[in-house]
């Protein structure tokens, strides 16, 4: 998100040159006004010297509010190149960053024995701290995706502790984004139907196995649900999943913990207990709905306003959609847990056993940082390990400016430009190795820079 | 055949030829050798009809209909199924693929083969059969899986009486034909979860009194895999009755204990899973609870003991010492 803003912010003083380049991963250096600002803290975080330094933020929370609104001019801005070191953890080669969650950031990564493409979730201890159940949740989603094997569940395929930083690596499956990223990518945020359809059906497969486990999983939702690069569907986050006891007569539950809009009216309603599976049910649903009218069945203002809604139970399909559709949304979403479709029910309804005719294109998966394939970002990192002379110093400059930067881009551009497209390939590999070199200072980092 | 172009055999004199091909290579008379040829020939056309060749789009919709429609009504499946032993190498490829791709077939939700099939159930009992002949079991057990997706198929091949040769296909001794047998054997109990789970509780005496021999197998891969299967099927939510119906029997306890201590390793481990679940019980009968007190210091000490190697394995340490904790707080039921 902070990106965003920045992208905005800078886009003003050149065309369309590739600018959001520009930003990729410089380390933010500020220079500018020190004699100002004076010690925004007398720690460290003058220098702004690595975006995956989280702590900036945190500590800068503990700051006097009247320091953030300081001006910075653009030319001001001091960006140093990051040099870009090749990073192992255990037999792992770290990449860039894929995304961030609550609990931590998400990073590409190489298996350097199998050559596997992997994603690892970095967690800190100091951060979960500070999250209510932060800890726990973690462990129990951790004991969980243990246990769980299944090709529409994500898959947890190592875990690596570093005792010194506290930090945890959970080594995932490598997918390339979630449901709720590609509907925020589209005009009106959802699939044409046989789309939905295709994931809808893997959901259900992936919900029947959780729930074979005896594992509710309470918190279903479009952003929880991942893509691999062959479109497989990937359930994620069980970090409010409960398991029901081995022994235990029925799905009985009585905490619920999962995003409000997609919640069923009995925990709306505060009930004490409620079925559990049928939970997941009505999240599907609610998903359902989501992902093939663009809309959610229940809305407010507030959270009070939301549940007030959803604890009635009432709620409008538009139009546009017909049977069978229809009447598989209506039995998913119905109030009470004991005339709600159950997984069979699902499985034999005529929506489900018959894929919708081809309609419109499907939507695609969203670009990472402009680049449209995906493409592994450690690579540059072992190109440069392996094939760049650590003693040529010559063409590293050390610290530029934002309107250097910008020239840089330009020339680059141009030079790219006049190769034509014979030498296009050769080109764009520079481009893309260039590309992560640079970043804008995050707002998030420092707030500072918004206003530029 | 015309040298160049498409044939312009049609999906009904394709079929008839198929048909007349099978009849003469099912005779075994004189002409064999050409009742081959044409058997294979024929096949091949229609595989291309529905998957389209190099150069060739598979037939439109309306020609494959038709030549579902004719399979149907010539009955050709079942006759090339029961001939299937008969076909040469690819031969018996390309009917596997024909049948799957047939069975796929749906008109909006219905799936038209999958109805004829119910009407003529002999279809998969033929199938299931392939198993006792060496050169068609593997392409029997592809249509066969292809069979048990659909629920419908696979409620017919659970309650027939054939499926109990199942415990004996799944222990023959070739490897490739036992495992494949395996395979289908486990996604026919697993599959569709509620049938499954209706079937092992109305059959619950039959399955599982043929289920022991698989577990008393002379045959290692036999006796882990299915261990390894009942731990699965056992722990299944959509089994529990089944689950609370199979702890509560002594023998099956005993069985779990002599597993614990067999040579092998993963059969152990494997036995730990299911012996996990009788100590948890929380309302364990008397008899079971008899067995587990008799026992009681030796199993402690036992446990103790076991696989102290898997230091890593959290899960497993944790299950070990809740067990042992359990074990050891054991008490008689008052008043006996």
């Amino acid at each position: 998100m902070s990106r965003d803003v920045c992208n905005t912010s800078k886009s003003l003083d050149s065309e369309s040159v590739d600018i959001s380049d520009v930003e990729k991963e410089v380390t933010n250096v500020i220079l500018s006004g020190k004699d100002e600002i004076e010690p925004i803290e007398n720690e460290e975080n003058i220098w702004i010297n690595d975006p995956d330094n989280a702590d900036v933020d945190d500590d800068l929370e503990n700051l006097n509010i009247a320091n953030f609104f300081h001006r910075v001019d653009s030319d001001q801005i001091i960006y140093q190149k990051k040099k870009r070191k090749l990073k192992l953890v255990g037999k792992y080669v770290m990449g860039d960053l894929l995304g961030e969650g609550s609990y931590g950031k998400v990073k590409d990564m190489l298996d350097s024995e199998t050559l596997c493409r992997r994603a690892v979730k970095i967690l800190k201890q100091r951060k979960l701290r500070r999250i209510p159940n932060g800890e726990q949740n973690v462990e129990r989603e951790i004991k969980l995706l243990r246990k769980l094997k299944h090709k529409n569940l994500i898959n947890l395929v190592d875990e690596l502790y570093n005792h010194e930083k506290q930090k945890m690596y959970l080594i995932m499956e490598f997918c390339v984004g979630s449901l709720q990223g590609m509907l925020e990518s589209t005009p009106n945020n959802k699939f044409p139907q046989y789309q939905a359809h295709g994931y809808f059906i893997q959901l259900i497969d992936g919900l029947e196995y959780l729930h074979s486990m005896r594992v509710v999983h309470k918190d279903i939702k479009p952003g929880n649900l991942l893509l691999t690069l062959d479109g497989e569907l990937k359930i994620t986050d069980l970090g409010v999943a409960e398991t029901i006891d081995l022994f235990a007569k029925d799905d009985t539950c009585y905490i619920g913990q999962g995003s409000p809009a997609f919640q069923p009216p009995e925990i709306a309603n505060g009930l004490e207990s409620f079925p559990g599976f049928k939970v997941d049910i009505w999240s599907s649903g609610v998903t359902l709905y989501n992902i093939t009218t663009g809309l959610y069945p229940f809305e407010g203002g507030t959270i009070f306003r939301l549940f007030e809604t959803i604890g009635k139970g009432e709620f409008t399909i538009p139009d546009e959609i017909d049977e069978p559709l229809r009447s598989l949304i209506v039995g998913m979403l119905q109030k009470e847990p004991e005339i709600r479709f159950n997984l069979r029910q699902i499985r034999q309804h005529s929506w489900f056993s018959r894929r919708p005719p081809y309609s419109s294109p499907p939507v695609p998966i969203p670009p990472l940082r402009e680049d449209r394939f995906h493409k592994m970002t450690v690579l540059p990192y072992l190109v440069d390990h392996y094939y760049n002379d650590p003693n040529d110093n010559s063409n590293d400059v050390q610290f530029l400016t934002e309107h250097e930067l910008n020239e840089l881009e330009r020339s680059k551009a141009d030079a790219e430009y006049s190769n034509g497209n014979a030498h296009s390939s050769s080109g764009r590999r520079h481009k893309s190795r260039n590309k992560k070199n640079v970043s804008c200072i995050s707002v998030k980092n420092f707030p500072g820079c918004k206003q530029s | 055949m015309p040298l160049f172009g498409k044939s312009q055999k049609g999906p009904a004199d394709v079929v008839k030829a198929l048909k007349e091909a099978v009849n003469s290579l099912e005779k075994g008379d004189k002409k064999a050798e050409k009742a081959q040829e044409d058997v294979s020939k024929n096949l091949v056309l229609i595989k291309n009809m529905l998957y389209g060749t190099s150069d060739a789009e598979p037939q439109a919709d309306i020609i494959v209909a038709q030549l579902a429609q004719e399979l149907y009504n010539s009955n050709l499946l079942l006759l090339l199924i029961q001939n299937l032993n008969r076909i040469d190498f690819e031969g018996k490829k390309d009917v596997a693929q024909v049948f799957n791709n047939i069975l796929r077939r749906q008109i909006g939700t219905r799936s038209p083969t999958v109805e004829y099939i119910c009407t003529k159930p002999e279809i998969l009992f033929t199938l299931m059969t392939g198993y006792e002949h060496q050169e068609i079991a593997l392409n029997c057990g592809t249509m066969l899986r292809e069979c048990a997706r659909y629920e419908a198929l696979a409620k017919i091949m659970l309650y027939s009486e054939d499926f109990y040769n199942f415990f004996r296909y799944v222990e023959v001794s070739t490897f490739d034909i036992a495992s494949d047998a395996f395979s289908t054997f486990k996604e026919l109990l697993t599959r569709h979860k509620i049938l499954c789970a209706d079937f092992l509780e109305t059959n619950y005496d039959k399955v599982f009194n043929h289920y022991q021999r698989l577990l008393n197998s002379e045959n290692y891969v036999t006796r882990r895999q299915s261990l390894k299967l009942l731990g699965e099927l056992l722990l299944d939510r959509h089994n529990f009755t089944v689950m609370t119906r199979y702890i509560s029997n002594p023998d099956n306890l005993k069985l779990m204990m002599n597993m614990l201590k067999e040579r092998s390793r993963n059969i152990q481990f494997e036995a730990f899973h299911v012996f996990k679940v009788f100590v948890a019980n929380p309302n364990k009968p008397k008899p079971i609870l008899d067995i587990l007190l008799r026992n009681q210091e030796k199993l402690v000490e036992f446990l103790i003991k076991f696989h102290t190697d898997r230091a890593e394995d959290e899960q497993f340490n944790d299950e070990k010492a809740y067990l042992i904790r359990q074990i050891k707080e054991l008490k008689p039921i008052p008043g006996h």
